[in-house]
């Protein structure tokens, strides 16, 4: 901090401020006869800043600068020239006609002086184009072979960068580059090696082979081929765990843990840990040498090595018994980063006796760290309050403070993430938890992470002790934030007011007053909500559209199912500026069941102009046995003709009809997915009433993944206890399912699912009608 | 560290006896214009050469002068830039290929439409006729009758017929190069 300080006040950079104008102005003196160098050298200077710094510059002041440039060339000073190589570099992508210094670089490329080759071959690389590089081609070979290693490592570099333009050029290059990889030595071989991976990239067999080829080249000497080459064999073994490579390359990573070079020691340790599915045996010789680096005085080693370790405490934490001691003398490091990976790494590690000795450590510079490890800590602790419950007060005490202190939404999200998994998985922590995440939202500034908690406090606070507790905070946020966050807040009462008989008229009382909200979205919400807590006749509502939406009508059918009756509405829109829609009413015809005339209720639509959107309703008894049926139907109506200019109306109408999509009157649509937050103690509530079960293969569902998306919305019934979520290879799943029948009649059932080959489906379901439980087993029959 | 020292020595010899002067080559393409630069430079005449992407810089010195000789590429897309490099040097070169009849008068308009910017008004023009020892070169007289050259009005004008392969006439040229310097 100091030392910016001083920087600020004695030294300061005379390129911070340029102006762009007054440098280009500056350029001019490019042009005069004889070249002063040194004032040349600083104005060079300026405009490479001015480029470094994104300042934009027009093409016709950039083509002038660079024309200015050009007359810098063949300059004896070294210094002046190197410097209109970077310029050239600079300015090839924004200046018109770089093309022409293209022969005089080409010059520079070939001549004796090495000090401006290389610089000049990168040059005329970026200025180079498609017809050009043909011409090229021969000199870039016989510069990727030069002796000279800046000249070959410069011809390599940027064959790099014309092979990620999509030259095919540069593939034909891959002999001399091949040739490079084995001869050169230092940066020119670690080049070559980059650019043959590049080249043959694509070619999974290809690259394996190079990767053989490679390990046992006995002229790799320089450690960075050294690490591209381990980073590249790792990727071999990524791809194919199981090819007969396997073996050379584990072979090769060993090798080089006994490499000279700590970098190429460290990258293969790296490498080796990091295998997929490698075996405790297998990391056993990383492991020892990260732990040699562990007592580095070299900072950067140490911080490498901690750092992989606690990659390594994830999947191998008994790998790591070894190092405990020597992480142990890291957690008072004074890289406070070394220290929190030291810390971390041994609470994933460590026993439940060290945790209160850890945290108090920990606690101690949290504030001296930034986010980005501040999350690593936040995370270790989410993994050990899943291992040592009985440790949650010192933790759940950690991270409240955590959660009060100043932090980014990453930060933030990842404490509110562990916090709900502890409640969600600790049953002792769970009050604890929900009473600090109520505090954090009356003060906190992410919308995100405010909705995840309200969804949160939703689900787990109605089956706490004192649910009434919650319901002022959540209240609160009804009043003082945003549309998004308010909606979340409704939803959230609305499940305390359907699960907790003694909040349910505060709930009720509470939504009432935002049916006056700005926003549409927590007003539907208030509505929906209502209907429920209020025991509405309303039992469900589905919407389908009948058209396609960009057609001359559009209709939406929306159902609603009643106890006795089933209510179709078609909402009608015009959309035709020259027509007036008069008496329109939908009519349907079909189905399986007998109903007489005289029972069906039509009601059209009386008038519908331009851009209105009006209701037809057609009602008939509902009988839910009858299973799925279908019926076509299509828009009966009067047409009055307008003019769109006049707006004038014709005396006369016609008769017309317009064919719709076919309804469906499923048995979902009788039932209302309502979700029960305890579902063992709702079901053993309900013992002892009706109960009917069976057994179905489900010949249509090909896994269990697709039977738990399929049967809870064909029974129109709610996953209770995220039991939605079907493990990947699991063979057997059980799905809780919950819903309340028309009539208010709460439904639950208990499907057993297993896999072999086929789906099959043991499903037993409960409610207070006998009738009612026959009929879903019928209905999935 | 030795810089001041350089730049004191560089310093005295402009003082006494150094001249430095800027000429620019232009001309259609295949007409001998790097031809040219190099057998001027290093006295080699070589047959096979690439044509010249862009520009090179060449510099000669000639007794006490120094010459920067700015060679541009004659290729049609080079053309526009001809003017760019032309401002302000003391000479310009008009190479012509004085065997290749078929070209004369996209030469003669090149070079007509060179001379009319404003930029260049009053630098004095040399316009070489290559390639003289081939056996249809035309002579210099004829030269200037087809290039129109006697239209030109504003400016010192002056042809020769030389050639590169066989260097004919060269030693004039340089001279009258020479001449303009001292001039300058």
């Amino acid at each position: 901090m100091s030392y910016h300080k001083k920087d600020d006040e004695h030294d300061r950079n005379p390129f911070t401020h340029l102006e762009k104008t007054t440098v280009l102005q500056e350029a001019r003196s490019f042009n005069e006869m004889p070249i002063n160098a040194r004032k040349c050298i600083i104005i060079l200077t300026k405009i490479l800043c001015l480029v470094h710094q994104g300042e934009t510059f027009g093409t016709r002041e950039a083509t002038e600068t660079f024309f200015s440039m050009t007359k810098l060339f063949q300059h004896k000073n070294v210094a002046l020239r190197r410097m209109v190589y970077l310029c050239i570099k600079a300015m090839s992508t924004i200046s018109e006609d770089v093309i022409m210094v293209t022969s005089s670089l080409m010059k520079d490329m070939n001549s004796k002086d090495d000090i401006y080759r290389g610089p000049a071959i990168r040059a005329l690389c970026t200025v180079a184009d498609g017809t050009t590089l043909q011409s090229l081609e021969r000199f870039l070979k016989q510069a990727i072979v030069d002796r000279n290693v800046s000249v070959s490592s410069s011809a390599l570099v940027s064959s790099l960068h014309l092979l990620s333009k999509g030259q095919d050029v540069v593939r034909r290059w891959v002999n001399e580059v091949q040739q490079a990889a084995n001869n050169s030595t230092g940066m020119a071989q670690y080049h070559a090696l980059g650019l043959l991976y590049h080249i043959k990239q694509r070619d999974r067999l290809a690259v394996q082979k190079l990767v053989a080829t490679q390990m046992r080249n006995p002229a790799l000497s320089s450690p960075f081929a050294y690490c591209l080459l381990i980073r590249y064999a790792s990727k071999v073994l990524d791809q194919d765990p199981d090819g007969s490579v396997n073996e050379d390359i584990f072979a090769f990573l060993e090798r080089c843990l006994r490499h000279k070079n700590e970098m190429v020691v460290y990258e293969a340790a790296r490498a080796i840990v990091s295998v997929k599915n490698v075996t405790s045996r297998q990391i056993a010789p990383a492991v020892a040498v990260l732990q040699v680096f562990l007592g580095s005085p070299r900072p950067v080693l140490r911080f490498a090595a901690v750092r992989t370790l606690n990659k390594v405490s994830i999947t191998h934490p008994n790998a790591l018994k070894s190092c405990v001691l020597d992480m142990e003398t890291l957690i008072t490091d004074s890289n406070r980063s070394v220290a929190t990976l030291a810390i971390t790494t041994l609470l994933k590690t460590g026993t439940e006796s060290s945790v209160d000795r850890l945290m108090k450590q920990i606690s101690s510079f949290m504030h001296e760290i930034t986010d980005e490890f501040k999350i690593v800590v936040v995370e270790a602790i989410r993994a050990l309050c899943l291992k040592f419950p009985q440790k949650y007060p010192v933790l759940m005490n950690f991270l409240s403070s955590t959660l009060r202190d100043e932090g980014g939404f990453e930060y933030k999200r990842a404490i509110v993430k562990t916090i709900t998994s502890i409640v969600e998985n600790v049953k002792e922590a769970k009050e604890t938890g929900l009473a600090q995440l109520c505090e954090y939202i009356e003060d906190c500034e992410y919308p995100a992470l405010l909705t995840s908690i309200l969804d949160m406090l939703g689900t787990q606070g109605p089956t706490t002790s004192h649910p009434h507790k919650y319901i002022r905070f959540i209240y609160n946020r009804l009043i003082l934030e945003n549309s998004v966050v308010r909606a979340a807040a409704v939803d959230a009462l609305t499940k305390f007011g359907q699960h907790c008989e003694g909040v349910r008229q505060s709930v009720v009382i509470i939504l009432r007053r935002c049916m006056l909200d700005s926003d549409d979205e927590v007003r539907d919400r208030v509505m929906f909500a209502l209907s429920i807590l209020e025991g509405g006749p309303a039992a469900d509502i589905t919407h389908m559209m009948l058209t396609e939406s960009e057609t001359e009508y559009v209709v939406k059918c929306t159902k609603h199912a009643f106890a006795e009756h089933i209510v179709f509405e078609y909402s009608v829109t015009n959309t035709l500026n020259d027509q007036i829609l008069e008496n329109a009413q939908v009519v349907m015809e079909g189905g399986e069941q007998e109903i007489d005339a005289d029972d069906v209720i039509m009601i059209p639509a009386p008038k519908i102009e331009y851009d209105q959107t009006v209701s037809s309703f057609v009602a008939f008894p509902s009988d839910p046995t009858v299973g799925a049926q279908t019926f076509e139907t299509r828009l009966d109506f009067l047409v009055r003709d307008v003019d769109p200019d006049t707006q004038e109306v014709a005396e006369d109408s016609y008769e017309d009809t317009y064919a719709l999509e076919d309804v469906d009157l499923e048995f979902a649509d009788f039932m209302q997915a309502v979700s029960k937050p305890n579902f063992s103690s709702a079901w053993s509530a309900m013992q002892g009433v009706a109960e009917e079960a069976d057994t179905f293969n489900l010949e249509a569902i090909k896994s269990l993944q697709d039977a738990a998306r399929n049967i809870p919305s064909f029974l129109g019934m709610a996953t209770c206890e995220k039991s939605n979520v079907v493990p990947e290879d699991a063979t057997r799943h059980t799905l809780f399912l919950s819903g309340v029948f028309v009539g208010n009649i709460p439904v639950l059932a208990v499907a057993k699912l297993a896999f072999d080959q086929g789906v099959s489906m043991e499903l037993a379901v409960r409610s207070e009608n006998e009738d009612l439980c026959t009929l879903i087993l019928q209905s999935v029959a | 560290m030795f810089e001041w020292f350089d730049r004191f020595i560089d310093w005295l010899k402009s003082l006494f006896w150094k001249e430095e002067m800027e000429l620019t080559l232009v001309g259609l393409q295949n007409s001998g214009k790097s031809t040219f630069v190099d057998v001027i430079a290093s006295g080699k005449y070589n047959e096979d050469m690439l044509p010249t992407v862009g520009f090179n810089m060449r510099k000669v010195t000639k007794g006490n002068v120094t010459i920067k000789l700015w060679d541009i590429g004659g290729q049609p897309r080079f053309r526009s830039m001809w003017e760019r490099y032309c401002r302000g040097v003391q000479v310009i070169l008009y190479m012509v290929d004085s065997a290749d009849t078929e070209k004369l008068e996209a030469s003669k308009q090149e070079l007509k439409s060179l001379l009319e910017k404003p930029h260049l008004a009053g630098i004095p023009v040399l316009v070489l006729g290559n390639k003289n020892d081939l056996p249809k070169a035309l002579q210099a007289d004829e030269l200037i009758q087809a290039l129109g050259l006697k239209d030109i009005q504003d400016r010192e004008v002056c042809c020769y017929s030389i050639s590169c392969k066989s260097k004919v006439n060269l030693d004039i040229t340089l001279k009258w190069i020479m001449q303009h310097a001292k001039a300058s």
